[in-house]
């Protein structure tokens, strides 16, 4: 009970086909079997256009020499990752080798040595381009801004050449090295030399399939839950995170799906605003800080980078006001993340100099100036207009021989650069100065 | 099969030069043995063992190939059955034409095995590996694989294929067919799993920047016997690898089978016995690795009479920042790199601290599982740079 | 090529040309050059003269002959024989005309020399290293190209190597003769089939000394100067018609010591480690008897019990003269690795001028060297290191020191092994240099 059954007539050709060729002598060569897929599992990549596929079937071997051939016209298929693995019987089925047959594009064939007539379950997995995924959030903020609802998603999307039905699903959360494209693998057809070694080190490669959304056609969340919401069980394997979605699922060629990951209440957040001129001019930019950890209701599991439709309800019946739209980076468990929603013009900072001197002057023997120091008092104006309680943050970067002198509490975050944090009250306004002086020339003593 | 060996008995007939067309005559004898030795990275070696019907006197023996990469100037040929009495007195080369002819005396009418070596452009090998880890990653299970194309435009039958190491094959392969084989297996190969996090190319500050820091990931195999390998030099070639997963069953109650994930791929450098062969395979963003410079100070600034600075000394402390988010323990190297001349006047890991040459040193860090917030590792070192002088000070080397 | 003896009968205005005879060569000897495309033909004939005038008409169309080289000489009855002149016939492209003056009748043996391009010979040579690269069998052959469109057929064939200087290139000279629209010869169908019938095994002897013959010594004239030089005269009579190669086997000599030696010098190749098999052409090492011309050498290894082969790599050789030592450059070897690391570096002994300018200082440089044998065999390491300035250099390690700026260190590495050496460099510059 499929709905979108005839999307694609023109599949890819999948023959499987097992060959028996009569030991000695041997010319003589029967087809034995066409067998269907019997499961099929998706291990989808997001950092990366590559998708593990895992299939199983049953095949008929005769005993002696066993000739399986596998081909796939139209996909999208690393010919050079295809592998084949028996499953029942594995001590009596030998792979002999693998020849990519001359003059045949996209086929490769087995040999086979069994020693055992009868059928056996094998695993055949590939990569192959053309699959991908993404995650999506959902923020609703309470209208104080002091804790949101934040709801996950994840959206595949197959443009591989090949309908995969009743497939498992598996995402990978997680950054991999790929050295060659599996595209451009797949695109050759046939098994090209390797390239060699690349001096430099390329950068891993990022998800180009899923973009384009124009081709994809949508699977509501409707459409996929039949009666329930599919569960995504999620489990560390090295430096990734492995969703598996629970059941089975259909995703043509052409399709995208949507799966809901999570929807979590109650996620502390702080409304956080940061200034500084270097980065954004006398813009203020407003942010959404929380932490992927279980007092604040999260923390089983890293979220994966993705892209954030954050809102906030303005009225007690749950009317919503769009905040912003936004990218979050990953954030592995425990860490504290700000989601950045724009620049906000209802929190304003304005630095002014008030006075600047120029002092200390020494000269050399010819008269000239050789040293002096500058002294500047700035005065900075803050202010927050909106009617919750915000957080700020002011950043100065200054260079060579400087000091400050000022009554506001202050850090250092390195040789050069400082911060000034505070919370700001609904409507609240505040000053605070500081004296900065710079020893130039020989007056420079760093 | 393309090449072919034409055999002309040739007796003591005088003819007139003229009179002689370029007659190919008398057998075609197969090949009684192919061997191909693939041990050069850029040229392969055919031997081929025929066996040939001689006649008492001068033979001739004739040579050809057509729509076949053999280089010419390389064909050899040596007497097996006796090599001191089978003697080859001169080769002729025909205008335009892909053949030679041998002019070989025997002493006697006799069968002689003889041995004709060439090289052969366009057949090609890759060597492959694959690689599966298991969940722990302290080990995996690697297969070495010989890729063999063959553009050469020669079908090889039964041929017998040497890399010089692992399993003997004796495999046909026809013009422009790939194949490939296994050549080697190890199972529980030990591997050591690093985090690289260099500070040349890598932000510093993570919060300035718009995607999570990856820092490098990679597996070390050293090729030697305590890892189940140091019989041979591993050569180059693309490295898969793949890790164990707990698979989800199918179906309700089913009990969960055994499944892999890929976690990526490297070219794998020539390794010789007794060296490290690291393969940069993916990235962590579960580790946050934050330095800043904290002090940045000039002293000692000598000027001279017109007041320009000529030469000075720096005061620099670093304090380095690391999280591991992980519920594990990670290794992790920190790369930091100074050039000139400077001495390390504090450091708060001594012990962690390698120098690997004058202007870069590491340490070697095993980050306590969940090492965040208040438990995070902090390093911090204090440095001289002594006698800086602009921008040429390393003009010297 | 023809030769026709043309007879003048009576001294009439208007001569009676008699076509006499057509004689063909009775022997032909090729001495040909491998330093420049120069081959010089010596060939006799039987002609048969009467008395008086005989005019004797010479041509050699579709070949690379220099027609200003072509020489006349009676070998008997010499002194009855007499060349009143040489004539070029307008119209007539490569064609000359001996006027030969003879008191004698009968049957004269002459013989005609003449220089030509097109013909060329090459050395070449096979390298069979033992498995463990101690010793080797080296093999030579000598490969003779003919494109000079002409068949020799019965030739005593004589290789001349060494380095002989010409004026004018005789390919130039064969050319300019030529008629325009002739074919060159190297393009030309193959129109005969190789005869053989020399039985024998060629064998090269090889003679040291300047040519005896006195015509050979106006080839001297020719060329300004004959240098040193090496003959190889092929035994036996060859023929090698136009368009063919010919190889023809001169030696093969087993168990030649061997050192499987490998250079490291980052000046010439960065960071790669070269290999070179190193032998030398003397008697301790079963060769020294002649010396080995240029050429084309590919390098095996034994690498089974039966003799099969693995190639190791090809090279050119240049001439090695007795007692030589010679390097096969086999290229690159990544399993023999020279990293060097510079440990540390200071910057001491600062000097300043009387304007508070810096004008001395010393850099002390710490270099560690990790060699390292990956093979299954032996091997030398040869690390040369280049300094410039007023260097010094402090080592435990042994090094040599090959000139004013360069030094060697020597590390023979068994099987698989690895070794590490140190040096310290010390560097002054300003007034610290005192050299």
């Amino acid at each position: 009970m499929r709905p979108f059954k005839t999307v694609r007539d023109n599949a890819a050709a999948w023959v499987l086909l097992g060959l028996f060729v009569a030991l000695p002598a041997g010319a003589r060569i029967n087809v034995v079997t066409l067998p269907g897929r019997d499961s099929v599992q998706l291990t989808i990549y997001n950092s990366a256009d590559i998708t593990l596929v895992k299939e199983t079937r049953a095949l008929t071997f005769r005993k002696g020499l066993n000739k399986l051939e596998f081909s796939w016209a139209n996909t999208l298929i690393d010919p050079t990752s295809v592998e084949f693995k028996p499953l029942t019987h594995a001590d009596a089925v030998d792979l002999l080798d693998v020849s990519f047959p001359p003059r045949v594009s996209n086929t490769l064939e087995w040999r086979i040595q069994s020693d055992f007539a009868g059928e056996v379950i094998v695993e055949i997995r590939y990569f192959t381009s053309g699959i991908g995924w993404d995650a999506g959030y959902v923020a609703e903020a309470a209208r104080d801004e002091k804790a949101m609802t934040l709801a996950g998603s994840v959206r595949v999307t197959n443009h591989s050449g090949e309908d995969y039905e009743n497939a498992q699903i598996r995402l990978v959360v997680g950054v991999i090295r790929l050295v060659e494209d599996i595209l451009a693998l797949a695109q050759q057809g046939q098994v090209a030399a390797q390239a060699g070694m690349p001096a430099a080190t390329p950068a891993p490669v990022l998800m180009r399939a899923a973009k384009e959304e124009s081709r994809t056609r949508m699977l509501g969340v409707d459409a996929l839950m039949a009666d329930k919401q599919k569960e995504i069980i999620k489990e560390g394997v090295s430096e990734y995170f492995l969703y598996t979605v629970e059941g089975r699922d259909t995703i043509p060629n052409g399709w995208a799906k949507r799966l809901p990951s999570f929807k979590t209440p109650e996620v502390p957040i702080t409304s956080y605003y940061k200034f500084e001129r270097e980065r954004w001019n006398d813009q203020v930019m407003r942010y959404y800080r929380f932490t992927n950890s279980e007092p604040s209701k999260l923390g089983r599991e890293p979220l994966p980078d993705g892209d954030v439709k954050a809102f906030r309800f303005i009225t007690d019946d749950s009317l919503y006001a769009f905040v912003g739209r936004s990218a979050v980076k990953y954030i592995p468990v425990n860490e504290s993340v700000e989601m950045e929603l724009g620049a906000d013009r209802e929190v304003i900072v304005k630095p002014t100099l008030m006075n600047w001197n120029k002092t200390d002057l020494s000269f050399d023997n010819n008269g000239n100036v050789k040293g002096w120091t500058t002294r500047e008092t700035w005065e900075f104006e803050v202010q927050n207009s909106k009617d919750i309680d915000v957080m700020l943050d002011i950043r100065r970067n200054f260079s060579g021989d400087w000091s400050l002198v000022t009554d506001a509490v202050y850090d250092k975050v390195d040789a050069n650069k400082v911060k000034f944090v505070f919370p700001l009250k609904s409507r609240e306004q505040r000053k605070f100065a500081y004296e900065l002086t710079v020893k130039h020339g020989t007056n420079a003593t760093r | 099969m393309k090449t072919t060996l034409l055999l002309t008995a040739f007796l003591v007939i005088v003819v007139a030069p003229a009179a002689l067309a370029r007659v190919k005559l008398v057998a075609l004898p197969e090949r009684a043995r192919v061997v191909v030795s693939l041990t050069h990275p850029d040229a392969t070696l055919i031997e081929e063992e025929r066996i040939i019907a001689l006649q008492k006197g001068v033979n001739k023996v004739d040579f050809s190939w057509r729509g076949v990469n053999i280089d010419g100037t390389s064909i050899q040929i040596r007497a097996l059955t006796n090599p001191d009495k089978v003697i080859v007195l001169n080769t002729s080369y025909p205008p335009n034409e892909n053949a030679l002819i041998w002019e070989i005396n025997s002493p006697a009418a006799q069968e002689e095995r003889v041995r004709i070596s060439y090289l052969l452009t366009g057949l090609t090998r890759d060597i492959v590996y694959k690689a599966i880890a298991e969940p722990d990653e302290k080990s995996l299970a690697l297969r070495n694989y010989l890729r063999l194309r063959n553009e050469s435009g020669e079908d090889l039958t039964e041929a017998e294929l040497g890399i010089g190491y692992g399993a003997a094959f004796k495999k046909s392969i026809a013009h422009e067919e790939v194949l490939e084989m296994l050549s080697e297996r190890i199972d529980s190969l030990p591997i050591r799993k690093l985090l690289t996090w260099d500070a040349a190319t890598l932000p510093w500050d993570p919060e300035y920047e718009k995607k999570t820091v990856g820092i490098p990931l990679s597996y070390v195999i050293t090729n030697s016997a305590s890892s189940k390998l140091g019989r041979h030099t591993l050569l180059p070639g693309k490295v898969r690898i793949f890790i164990k997963t707990r698979e989800q069953p199918v179906r309700d109650g089913e009990a969960p089978g055994d499944g892999v994930a890929f976690t990526g791929e490297d070219w794998a450098q020539l390794t010789p016995v007794d060296r490290e062969m690291k393969l940069y395979i993916g990235q962590s963003r579960d580790v946050k690795v934050t330095q800043r410079r904290t002090k940045d100070e000039r002293l000692n600034i000598r000027r001279n009479n017109s007041q320009q600075e000529v030469v000075w000394d720096k005061d620099e402390v670093y304090k380095i920042e690391i999280e591991n988010f992980k519920k594990t323990i990670v290794d992790l190297v920190v790369v930091e790199h100074v050039p000139g001349y400077w001495k390390m006047v504090e450091n708060s890991h001594t012990k962690e601290f390698r120098k690997k040459d004058a202007f870069t040193f590491e340490y070697h860090l095993a980050l306590p599982a969940e090492s965040t917030g208040t438990k995070k590792t902090t390093v911090t070192f204090e440095l001289n740079r002594l006698n800086v002088q602009g921008n040429n000070e390393l003009s010297t080397y | 090529m023809t030769l026709l003896v043309l007879v003048l009968g009576l001294q009439g205005a208007q001569g009676r040309i008699n076509v006499v005879t057509l004689p063909g060569r009775d022997t032909v000897q090729l001495t040909i050059y491998n330093s420049v495309d120069l081959t010089l033909v010596k060939e006799t004939r039987v002609l048969t003269f009467r008395k008086g005038l005989n005019r004797l008409e010479f041509s050699w169309a579709n070949t690379l002959i220099d027609p200003t080289s072509v020489e006349f000489k009676a070998l008997n009855h010499a002194d009855a024989v007499e060349v009143l002149d040489v004539s070029f016939p307008p119209r007539a492209g490569n064609t000359l005309e001996w006027r030969i003056q003879s008191e004698f009748a009968g049957e004269v043996t002459v013989e005609i020399r003449y220089f030509t391009s097109g013909i060329k010979w090459a050395a070449d040579y096979v390298a069979e290293a033992a498995r463990t690269e101690k010793n080797m069998t080296l093999s030579g052959q000598v490969r003779v190209t003919n494109n000079s469109g002409e068949d020799y057929e019965n030739a005593q064939v004589r290789l001349l190597v060494g380095t002989v200087r010409l004026v004018e290139e005789i390919a130039k000279l064969a050319r300019e003769s030529e008629r325009l629209d002739r074919d060159h010869p190297a393009n030309r169908p193959m129109t005969e089939m190789l005869a053989t019938n020399a039985v024998l095994r060629a064998r090269f002897t090889a003679t040291a000394g300047a040519f005896s013959d006195e015509w050979e010594k106006r080839a001297e004239i020719v060329k300004e100067s004959l240098g040193e030089y090496f003959l190889f005269t092929v035994e036996g009579r060859d023929t090698i018609a136009n368009g063919w190669s010919k190889s023809l086997p001169s030696f093969r000599t087993p168990g030649i010591p061997l050192t499987s030696y490998y250079k490291f010098e980052k000046e010439r190749w960065q960071n790669s480690v070269i290999r070179f098999y190193r032998f030398t052409n003397s008697e301790p090492s079963n060769l020294g008897r002649e010396p080995l011309p240029d050429g084309d050498v590919k390098a095996f290894r034994l690498s089974s019990a039966d003799s099969l082969l693995s190639f190791v790599g090809r090279t050119a050789v240049k001439y090695i003269p007795i007692q030589e030592s010679v390097e096969l450059d086999l290229g690159p070897d990544l399993e023999v690795m020279v990293t060097p690391v510079l440990m540390n570096w200071t910057k001491v002994d600062l000097n300043f001028d009387g304007n508070g300018n810096m004008n001395g200082w010393t850099t002390v440089e710490e270099w560690e060297f990790d060699v390292q044998n990956g093979k299954d065999i032996d091997v030398m390491v040869d690390i040369r290191r280049n300094f410039s300035g007023d260097w010094s250099l402090v080592s435990v390690a042994p090094y040599e020191k090959v000139d004013a700026s360069k030094v060697k260190f020597i590390v023979p590495l068994n099987s698989r092994a690895r070794q590490k050496f140190a040096y310290e460099l010390k560097v002054k510059h300003g007034i610290n240099a005192i050299r």
